[in-house]
């Protein structure tokens, strides 16, 4: 199975702490049988987003069939945010936007404007924007749904699928908001059945934060969408067609 | 992994909550599959928040291989003391709380004679922990500190976003134990290594999260026979009182 990991990060280090090589990274997607991961920063979310962004790019540059880069960008900047988006999304390697707000420090109706630009930028060139979830007081799960609806024509993302709180309003605002999807990275089995339920087995995606720690995250990450008993049918829209069609691979690819 | 010794689940769940069900029966054959032999549960939804003695009665008369973890909100104040009077009679095992859901904070001043009472019984206390505000893990740990000779167990470990208070608290609240079912394989193995096994329990929280998928987590752990056997079952013994 050529599956898609919709949700990882790939950097030296966080904060003092030295993570995971760029070679145990692909060994650990090949462990699992990941063909493709889209990365993210980490060290970004605190500042500096261009040099970080050149990084995820030149790891995509040396593996470019296997790892996708989403960018990220400082909202609270404003306009220079938007004009950091536009020169990534100008490189055919990024492929997604990703923003951690918790992280970030802003919570989105702080920097309405500049995430309206984002997201139209991001809907103009035709790649979903990923957020984390499930945390306040920056990235609850309504807070990023709002999102979805100041601009329709963007792809939203709900990077965990509520985590630990929110899941049953995940699954109510996927029902009810068109341009939702979530990323299954974090909660259990039992919440995996229900989001399939809520939203459709069409926008439910596959992520495990792999990179934050080691290559056992992947696995037990996996295992919450793998160990749910849902038919294999489903799993393979969520292991790996769903993320084929947002990422636009078969138009696009790698 | 091949388990030659019988499990205890130290946290399961029954009755319903949001997307959530599980009843004895299926919960039974769940542990059978996987070769569980106890499963210690607790009560959800609106058993929890506010229906105490269903919810209780339906943990505590589920089956002779399910264990009753009680739960009453302390709002209800001396009847919720005469509610868990009549689970310990019944055989109840420990106390379970929940600041989210019944809308307390641990360290409140009317939870005290809760945790006097859970004293007095030997019961160990399963604080839910991670949710903001009531479910503070840290919070926990403050009640812990002012009782140190009872058990708590911070349950689902702070899933998901106070995992990295884990490694400070668990240092510095020895009395502080670590249900293991939400969390994932290198947050368990800290514990382990940094705090010993006898820190850690084995817990499915069946339905939201699968024994398969809580077994398979712990396997990647790489734990010794030894850590394997604590964390399975001899820690859920001690603090539960099993035979």
């Amino acid at each position: 199975m050529k599956i898609i990991d919709f949700h990882t990060h790939l950097q030296t280090h966080w904060f003092d702490k030295p993570m995971i090589t760029e070679a145990e990274f692909l060994a650990g997607m090949d462990r699992f049988g990941i063909e493709t991961a889209c990365i993210f920063t980490l060290m970004g979310f605190y500042g500096n987003c261009p040099a970080e962004n050149d990084k995820l790019a030149a790891y995509a540059c040396k593996h470019p069939k296997r790892l996708i880069p989403f960018a990220t960008v400082d909202a609270k900047l404003g306009k220079p945010a938007v004009e950091e988006l536009e020169r990534c999304l100008s490189n055919p390697l990024f492929r997604g936007v990703k923003f951690h707000n918790w992280l970030q420090a802003f919570a989105p109706s702080m920097a309405r404007e500049t995430i309206i630009e984002v997201l139209r930028c991001a809907a103009r060139h035709n790649v979903p924007v990923l957020f984390h979830d499930g945390t306040p007081p920056y990235s609850t799960t309504f807070q990023i749904a709002t999102m979805a609806r100041w601009v329709p024509e963007a792809t939203i993302v709900l990077g965990h699928g509520g985590l630990g709180d929110y899941v049953y309003a995940a699954g109510q605002l996927l029902r009810d908001l068109p341009n939702l999807y979530v990323c299954f990275c974090g909660p259990k089995a039992g919440d995996l059945i229900y989001l399939v339920e809520a939203a459709g087995e069409d926008k439910v995606l596959f992520g495990s934060d792999f990179g934050f720690s080691d290559w056992r995250l992947l696995g037990d990450f996996l295992a919450n969408v793998t160990g749910s008993g849902l038919p294999e049918r489903v799993l393979e829209n969520i292991l790996i067609h769903n993320a084929r069609r947002l990422l636009h691979l078969d138009q696009r690819p790698l | 992994m091949k388990i030659e010794f019988s499990i205890i689940d130290s946290h399961a769940l029954l009755g319903e909550e949001y997307h959530l069900t599980l009843d004895a029966d299926e919960l039974l054959r769940r542990m059978d599959t996987h070769g569980v032999e106890t499963a210690i549960a607790r009560p959800m939804g609106a058993e929890l928040a506010v229906l105490n003695r269903e919810g209780n009665d339906r943990v505590l008369q589920a089956h002779k291989r399910i264990r009753g973890l009680v739960s009453v909100n302390p709002w209800y104040g001396p009847k919720a003391l005469d509610e868990l009077k009549r689970c310990r009679d019944l055989g109840a095992v420990g106390l379970f709380l929940h600041p989210s859901r019944q809308g307390f904070m641990p360290t409140d001043d009317h939870v005290r004679p809760l945790l006097d009472f859970a004293s007095q019984a030997n019961w160990p206390i399963m604080f839910h922990t991670g949710s903001y505000v009531q479910s503070d893990i840290l919070a926990v740990g403050e009640v812990a500190r002012k009782y140190p000779r009872l058990n708590f167990i911070a349950g689902w470990g702070g899933f998901t976003d106070m995992w990295f208070e884990l490694p400070g608290v668990f240092a510095e609240v020895p009395n502080l134990h670590l249900d293991a079912s939400m969390m994932w394989g290198n947050a368990i193995s800290q514990i382990v290594r940094d705090r010993g096994a006898e820190r850690v329990l084995f817990g499915s929280a069946e339905p939201r999260n699968r024994y398969g998928v809580a077994l398979e987590c712990l396997e990647r752990a790489e734990l010794t026979k030894e850590q394997l056997r604590a964390v399975l079952r001899d820690n859920a013994r001690r603090l539960f009182r099993l035979p």
